[in-house]
């Protein structure tokens, strides 16, 4: 059946491009950092999960436990000795934005270089789970559904995390008004840091699950990058849930325009879609309105 | 500068030309291929601060055009004449430009860059879909006769063109206009500046020599193919070009360009593999230690812009009703800040606006200035209906306006700050120069300081010289007094009674009540955005509704 072929597999793309997209809701929404280099530190992480599958045998799910504590420490670096010292440069959010568009841009290339150097240009994927399965007449692989699985977990947690913590509304207070935060005596660059951190623990995630059912090589995390950026930015800037549902929506769109349209034609759609979005309304699908 | 030392510069200059200009006849292949490297990066990266430079949209999508120039010409090279490619190759750059341009510009910096940084693989896939679907293959094959000489001197004819255009354009009053949007968006508009269409020429400006720029090295390749065309490295290597060079001037992207062209082509040749590693750290590196550039190192970053000459001043009109509000209300998703107001302002006249916080005076201000459109009611403007015109085209017809909080372009000199609201004025009114505004507001030393720098009150003075820059008829001030120290506070009460006795119509919203009392003729009074009292000061200031809105209590 056209639409269930459609919508299930969109959803579950959609639900890849919502977890995709999670870490860099963190990243930008709280820490005010756009990190351009975002896919390629997805990527690194698929490479992580690859070598350690095929070097050491390692189940994906369990390299998590190493990747995100790796990944969360390197982003936490990145932040304290380049990026922190963006943010006190900057004099206003728009030149913080700016700068840390461009230095991120830079990191992009030594990450994406240094994968060339180590892996070379070809195409990599390992198999791990892919065993068909077939829902109400549509055929999916095990290995997405254990990854939109956990990518609805970690979705969730990092909800409850935001929503009902002391330190998670402390979050949102820097993510609503840094200066404002700082007056209520929140710790805005440690804890800016931290929400870097952890969003750098999420691409991780992210990578890691993408790693067990794409191919991926070197030169690709642009592509995910572009993604993240587009659902972060229609979902609302710092909004986990409108995250979810622009990561959704985007994953219907694009399997609905490949079946009907044309495969060649999905980056396309996701640009149309963005730019509506943003041409109706700036501030995302479930963002304020602008002040 | 002496004589002689002057004679030996333009030697050295003529020196350097005539090498510049002859350069093929005596340079071998590679150092020529390296002189268009050098040639056609410094026409990017120049034509890339053209526009980034001022307004701080940084463009990541300088290889959408570049590659679209390419392909125009790599498709039309074969059956028609050079300068016809090279027209056709400007003409698709430029719609491009337009395209996106009029729907992402409005949008601010952040999505700018997102949008342009997936720009070029948006065109690069509908190239390959096309190509793929239409064309049946993949790629063409370009001969050409131009040689690399040929190449080169079209090059140099087009830099040479790009430094000139971009020379006319930061003396003319767009290139301050420009700066100004850079700087302050909202303030610029309310300076009379049409910021989306500047913002939207520009770009099509350096689209169209970024597009040109392809079309003139598609002969390079003798194969094309979306990849190589839309590389976007290419895209990442200007940006960190112009921005190692200084992206605020004219002449700094080109510093940039020949260390950067140099650095690139040892590298290509002793660490291929290394190349993004070393193209990133460089990057990260600018970026760190040079926020401005080479450029800024002796700083020269910033164009002087001669200010303005005041527009020829028109016979006044005398109306009898200056500007009649008719039953205004703006609403925000339900909640409305603004319930059908109603007033009229005479010409010459002081109107003060008080009402405790949050009962929508700010909200009134902004629907009559074009920062909000109305959602019912009609505000006509010495006949002219405002309902719906922007607020550029509002500021040009002589109604200007300060802000709450205040916004000066920070950027901008304090004399910069005036002319900007000059450059497009058509109003008439006062015919002050810039320099006797900035005298009347008490800022006559300061014209070279940035704005930025200057204390709270000395910026709230120059947002006031900036809004009569403008000429206008109608002055509206937000709290203009606010935070003023008593003797400030005198000075200030006595510079508006000297507006108004210039002839000057004033509309004030202020908390100052002595200052409502001694300048106002007449008074509204606002609650929860709506009138609830008006007269004269004293009078209304005695009406228990007002006492009851202000300190609370039973106003039922």
């Amino acid at each position: 059946m056209l639409l269930v072929d459609i919508i299930l597999p969109g959803l579950v793309l959609g639900g890849m491009y919502a977890l995709i997209a999670l870490g860099l809701t963190l990243q930008y929404g709280v820490a005010r950092i756009m990190n351009l280099s975002y896919g390629e530190s997805l990527v690194a992480a698929a490479f992580g999960a690859f070598s350690l599958y095929s070097g050491l045998g390692l189940s994906p799910l369990a390299a998590l436990l190493l990747a995100v504590p790796v990944a969360m420490v390197l982003n936490w670096l990145l932040y304290r000795f380049l990026l922190e010292r963006l943010m006190r440069r900057g004099k206003d959010r728009g030149a913080q934005e700016i700068d840390s568009i461009l230095v991120t841009f830079g990191v992009l290339f030594v990450i994406q270089g240094a994968m060339l150097v180590a892996f070379g240009g070809q195409y990599y994927s390992y198999s791990y789970l892919s065993i068909p399965l077939t829902v109400m007449g549509s055929t999916l692989a095990v290995n997405r559904l254990v990854a939109l699985l956990f990518a609805a977990v970690v979705g969730f947690a990092v909800y409850l995390a935001l929503t009902r913590t002391r330190i998670g509304t402390a979050v949102r207070a820097i993510a609503v008004d840094a200066n404002a935060a700082r007056l209520v005596g929140i710790d805005v660059a440690a804890l800016s840091g931290l929400a870097f951190a952890f969003g750098g623990g999420l691409v991780a995630v992210g990578g890691v699950l993408v790693s067990m059912f794409l191919t991926f090589n070197a030169a690709m995390g642009v592509v995910f990058t572009m993604k993240a950026l587009v659902v972060v930015i229609m979902g609302g800037v710092g909004n986990v849930l409108g995250a979810l549902v622009a990561g959704l929506l985007l994953g219907v769109v694009e399997t609905a325009v490949a079946r009907l349209v044309d495969p060649g034609l999905t980056l396309a759609a996701t640009y149309a879609l963005f730019l509506g979005v943003l041409l109706i309304k700036p501030t995302g699908l479930f963002g304020r309105a602008a002040s | 500068m002496t004589r002689p030392m002057r004679a030996a510069l333009w030697c050295g200059a003529l020196g350097l030309a005539a090498a510049v200009v002859t350069y093929p006849l005596y340079a071998n292949g590679y150092y020529l291929a390296l002189g268009i490297s050098v040639l056609y990066f410094t026409i990017l990266a120049t034509a890339w601060a053209m526009f980034s430079g001022p307004t701080r949209y940084v463009s990541l999508a300088t290889v959408a055009f570049f590659g679209l120039g390419a392909y125009t010409a790599a498709v039309l090279g074969e059956t028609m004449s050079w300068p016809v490619v090279l027209l056709a190759a400007a003409g698709v750059g430029a719609l491009t430009a337009a395209i996106t341009g009029l729907s992402t510009l409005r949008l601010s910096g952040i999505y700018f860059v997102i949008f342009s940084f997936g720009l070029a693989e948006l065109i690069r896939q509908l190239v390959i879909w096309y190509e793929v679907n239409i064309h049946k293959s993949v790629g063409r094959y370009l001969f050409s006769a131009v040689t690399q000489d040929i190449l080169y001197w079209q090059l140099l004819g087009l830099t040479f063109i790009v430094f000139l255009v971009g020379w006319l354009l930061g003396r003319s009053r767009y290139g301050l206009a420009l700066r100004a949007i850079g700087t302050d968006e909202t303030a610029a508009s309310h300076s009379g500046i049409d910021a989306t269409r500047i913002k939207l020429g520009v770009f099509i400006l350096s689209a169209t020599f970024m597009a040109m720029t392809g079309a003139v090295m598609a002969p390079r390749w003798t194969y094309i193919d979306p990849a190589i065309a839309f590389n976007p490295t290419i895209s990442f290597q200007v940006v960190i070009m112009a921005l190692l060079g200084g992206a605020g001037s004219l002449f700094g992207p080109v510093l940039g360009v020949i260390p950067l062209v140099l650095l690139f082509e040892v590298l290509t040749a002793t660490l291929p593999n290394h190349f993004s590693i070393v193209l990133g750290i460089i990057f990260v590196f600018i970026v760190m230690v040079l926020p401005n550039g080479v450029i800024g190192l002796f700083g020269a970053g910033r164009w002087r812009v001669p200010a303005g000459n005041p527009a020829p001043g028109a016979a006044r009109k005398t109306d009898a009703t200056l500007l009649a509000v008719d039953g205004v209300s703006k609403s925000f998703s339900g909640l409305r800040a603004v319930e059908d107001v109603s007033f009229t302002v005479a010409p010459g006249e002081i109107i003060g606006i008080i009402g405790p916080n949050g009962s929508g005076k700010t909200t009134l201000l902004n629907t009559l200035s074009g920062a909000l459109r109305p959602s019912s009611g009609t505000i006509r403007f010495s006949g002219t209906v405002l309902n719906g015109l922007r607020a550029h085209q509002i500021a040009r017809l002589g109604l200007a306006r300060t802000f709450q909080l205040v916004r000066v372009m920070p950027d901008l000199t304090v004399a910069e700050n005036v002319a900007a609201a000059r450059l497009f004025s058509t109003s008439s009114g006062c015919d002050a120069t810039g320099g006797e505004l900035l005298d009347l507001v008490g800022l006559g030393t300061m014209h070279e300081a940035p704005a930025g720098e200057l204390t709270y009150i000395d910026q709230k003075r120059l947002e006031l010289a900036r809004a009569l820059a403008l000429q206008p008829r109608l002055v509206l001030l937000d709290e203009w007094l606010a935070g003023l120290n008593p003797s400030e506070l005198e000075t200030g009460i006595a510079l508006i009674a000297k507006l108004r006795d210039r002839g000057l119509t004033i509309i004030m919203v202020e908390h100052v009540m002595d200052a409502i009392r001694a300048l106002c003729g007449h008074c509204i009074v606002m609650n929860a955005g709506s009138v609830i009292a008006r007269g004269t000061p004293d009078d209304v200031l005695a009406d228990p509704k007002v006492v009851a809105a202000y300190l609370g209590g039973d106003d039922a």
